[in-house]
């Protein structure tokens, strides 16, 4: 009786896997994503990759769960933070890892830099890899600078006023940022409108994409976590070298030799010419 | 006959290392999945677990609503822009401000950018191209420097000042 379940669901699930196989070749992509090698010895190094990747998965998680009671106008915004702190389910713990995975995003994402950057990861063929991890840092500076204002507490409020004085200050193009920004004259309800556009539109949509092209390039070129990896092989490399110069030196020797043969030069002046005239 | 499990290249023993395939395949090899999945995993579950922590035991701050017509707040940006206010500090009055406050930044972030031009040589290891390591060293100093000073003065004067 179980036996004979047990063989009806081993059909059934090996149907649906050949099923999903044939029409969208689910097996052969996971066996290449799952399976794929990586270095042994950098493991550990590469988690603070994953990391950044799993703290930018919380934020979009948590983010759509604000979005579900958040209001971006100035005279409900602050009240619906304080709702969500105050009264909402888990709008403590939701609003929480937002706020603490932002934070550790920034400084994981730091590490991740620093440890590509010790390690010369960002060398060829990785130097697009590295482009495109500048910019996703600069997307979530843009993240962070923008998500402060829209609690419209004073903190935000206030350091929001000053970043955007700051940018005022930008040669050239200063008035033109400040205008995009505030939308007006001040910071008032268009600026909150354009700062929720673009803290939940606008950088998560252009993010996206970018960690995407990250990730593709990651593995068209594999992980790089340092040298370390490579040790035996470059070990292997040198001693390959070192036989190569010593065979170039022993055909040096060869050559030199026959130079030699026969002819000593016994201070006549024209070695050259006293040789050609031995032979 | 043996092949290697990327793929690339002749079988090991046979393959003759030289500069430009010597990256090509590591030493030691694990497969994404479990080995580098479970560590992730760790890290990430790790992390999950010090947010909940954190969002209980120090809740995501919520100060009085914003009020346009107050003058003497002085606002504190997050932490991760402490060493770029300090910064600021050294570059005083309009006529450098607008240098402090953006074209150093542009440069330096120019400078991320065409990193893997400015330092192309063939050595990988921090020990071997001290020049660049040095410079990440120094840059990662002045960061923390600017931050501690940051702390320093918003512990000193809590009111702004």
């Amino acid at each position: 009786m179980i036996g004979r379940l047990r063989s009806q669901t081993a059909d059934a699930s090996k149907f649906i896997v050949d099923w999903m196989e044939h029409r969208a070749g689910i097996v052969t992509a996971m066996e290449h994503f799952l399976y794929e090698p990586v270095p042994k010895r950098g493991a550990w190094l590469y988690t603070l990759g994953s990391a950044v990747l799993f703290l930018i998965t919380l934020q979009f998680l948590t983010g759509i769960l604000l979005l579900f009671y958040y209001v971006p106008t100035t005279d409900h915004a602050w009240n619906s933070v304080y709702y969500i702190m105050n009264d909402a389910y888990f709008g403590v713990l939701i609003r929480g890892i937002h706020y603490w995975s932002a934070n550790f995003l920034m400084a994981v994402v730091g590490l991740h830099m620093a440890q590509v950057f010790f390690s010369g990861g960002y060398k060829a063929p990785r130097e697009l890899n590295w482009i495109v991890g500048v910019v996703l840092l600069l997307l979530i500076i843009g993240l962070a600078f923008t998500g402060y204002l829209l609690r419209w507490d004073q903190d935000g409020f206030w350091a929001s006023v000053v970043g955007i004085k700051i940018g005022s200050y930008s040669p050239f193009v200063g008035g033109y940022i400040t205008h995009f920004l505030l939308g007006g004259d001040a910071v008032g309800p268009a600026t909150l409108s354009r700062f929720f556009a673009i803290h939940v539109w606008l950088l998560p949509a252009a993010i996206a994409p970018f960690i995407g092209i990250h990730l593709y390039l990651l593995r068209r070129h594999g992980v790089f976590g340092s040298e370390f990896e490579y040790s035996e092989r470059i070990a292997k490399m040198h001693e390959h070298q070192r036989l190569e110069e010593y065979a170039r030196y022993e055909l040096d020797e060869d050559e030199y030799d026959e130079d030699y043969d026969g002819d000593r030069h016994d201070g006549d002046g024209d070695g050259r010419g006293s040789r050609n005239g031995g032979r | 006959m043996y092949a290697p499990a990327t793929g690339k290249g002749k079988p090991v023993e046979e393959e003759v290392i030289t500069e430009e395939n010597v990256f090509d395949r590591p030493d030691e090899t694990i497969g994404f999945f479990p080995g580098q999945v479970l560590k992730d995993a760790y890290v990430s579950f790790f992390l999950l677990i010090a947010c909940s922590v954190l969002s209980y035991v120090a809740p995501a701050p919520l100060s009085e609503p914003a009020d346009t017509a107050t003058i003497e707040y002085v606002p504190r940006p997050e932490w991760f822009f402490f060493f770029y206010e300090q910064m600021l500090m050294f570059f005083p009055g309009y006529a450098l401000i607008a240098f402090g406050a953006v074209v150093v930044p542009t440069i330096f972030i120019v400078a991320l950018f065409a990193l893997p031009w400015l330092d192309r040589g063939p050595n990988f290891s921090s020990l071997r191209r001290p020049f660049t390591a040095v410079v990440g060293i120094l840059i990662i100093v002045v960061v923390l420097l600017n931050m501690l000073l940051a702390v320093s003065r918003i512990i000193n004067f809590p009111s702004g000042g």
